[in-house]
């Protein structure tokens, strides 16, 4: 038996890195290197990049429940009204260059009109005010599904909507940024700015879920472990 | 030592925003506006684009002008120079796709072109 040799191999102490990993890596150094930027400049980046999350886009979304000027603005430029929830586009970081195109675009969902977003091309997202992507929405089966089966893939989020609310895709694919303003959902009448912003969660600003008193996260969805894995 | 300019995006982007750095550079106004019907042209696509094979051909209409900015069959290569006006299309899904549901007739998708791409129906 030829192919049995492996069996009794020691498990790998860590994953291996993917080649696109090694990349990154190799890319960096040369660039620390060059002196285009110092292993200092890249950390604080690397920490700015992971602390960013959904809570302003939330908090856009709250703001323009309540206030009906800021949800002018909100509509008609967003990146200004972005400044309001603390997010300044043209320098998230604080230093550097921009990151990320700066033309940002809120789809405002009504009764008879749901918004989702996707980029079937890659996995272009508003990162300086939704932070980085759930790994779902990089898969190529959430990309090509959605465009084609909306319906399907968002019953799959566990949001099934019913035949008289038309569902338009938003495929976001050149240098327009898209986050969906849901409805405002009956049983928040008198609530306050924060407990808006708490029910707005990072599924709403994309579309695969609908904003519910009571629900402040996105919805678990169950992992199906593959029957056949791949052997690496 | 290359010759490309790694500095020009920082150079003119900075301070103003991609692509509202590229504001006035179409060279006129926008051929379409909001609410023409407009084709999507099956163009040769060999090094680089971002129109959807399946928008190809189909007939939609102008939802948004949204800006100047080269085209990214160019900038993809550096060529920053000329821009063109981009448009938001919503497409009827029963136009996209023939399986989809006539349930759902009014369902609609919409993505991004440049002017290069769109034709007056």
């Amino acid at each position: 038996m030829s192919h049995d040799h492996d069996h009794n191999a020691p498990a790998a102490m860590v994953d291996e890195i993917s080649d696109f990993e090694a990349l990154e890596i190799a890319v960096r150094e040369i660039c620390i290197e060059k002196g285009l930027f110092s292993a200092e400049d890249h950390r604080k980046f690397t920490e700015f990049a992971e602390h960013i999350g959904p809570t302003p886009a939330a908090r856009m979304v709250a703001k323009a429940w309540l206030d009906p000027e800021y949800k002018k603005l909100v509509m008609t430029d967003a990146i200004a009204a972005s400044k309001a929830v603390g997010v300044d586009y043209l320098n998230p970081t604080g230093f550097g260059t921009p990151s990320d195109y700066t033309d940002l675009r809120v789809l405002e969902d009504t009764p008879s009109v749901h918004h989702v977003v996707v980029c079937t091309l890659c996995s272009c997202y508003p990162r300086p005010i939704l932070g980085f992507q759930p790994e779902w929405y990089r898969t190529p089966n959430y990309r090509r599904r959605l465009v084609r089966w909306p319906r399907q893939v968002l019953a799959e989020f566990g949001l099934t909507l019913p035949a008289e609310v038309d569902v338009r895709v938003e495929d976001s694919n050149q240098k327009c940024r898209f986050i969906v303003m849901p409805v405002r959902p009956a049983g928040t009448e008198g609530w306050t700015e924060d407990q808006l912003t708490e029910i707005v969660t990072r599924d709403c600003l994309i579309g695969v879920a609908l904003p519910k008193p009571g629900v402040t996260s996105n919805l678990e969805l169950p992992v199906h472990r593959a029957a056949k894995p791949a052997h690496h | 030592m290359s010759q490309h300019d790694r500095t020009h995006h920082a150079r003119i982007a900075t301070g103003k925003g991609d692509p509202q750095c590229f504001a006035g550079t179409a060279g006129g106004p926008p051929k379409f506006k909001v609410g023409d019907r407009v084709r999507i042209k099956d163009m040769p696509d060999i090094f680089y684009t971002r129109c959807q094979v399946y928008t190809r051909g189909a007939v939609g209409e102008v939802a948004v002008v949204t800006h100047e900015s080269p085209a990214p069959e160019d900038e993809a290569w550096g060529h920053v120079d000329k821009s063109e006006w981009f448009y938001i299309v919503r497409f009827k899904q029963t136009d996209l796709w023939p399986e989809y549901p006539a349930a759902f007739a009014n369902d609609t998708l919409q993505t991004e072109f440049s002017e290069r791409w769109l034709e007056a129906v």
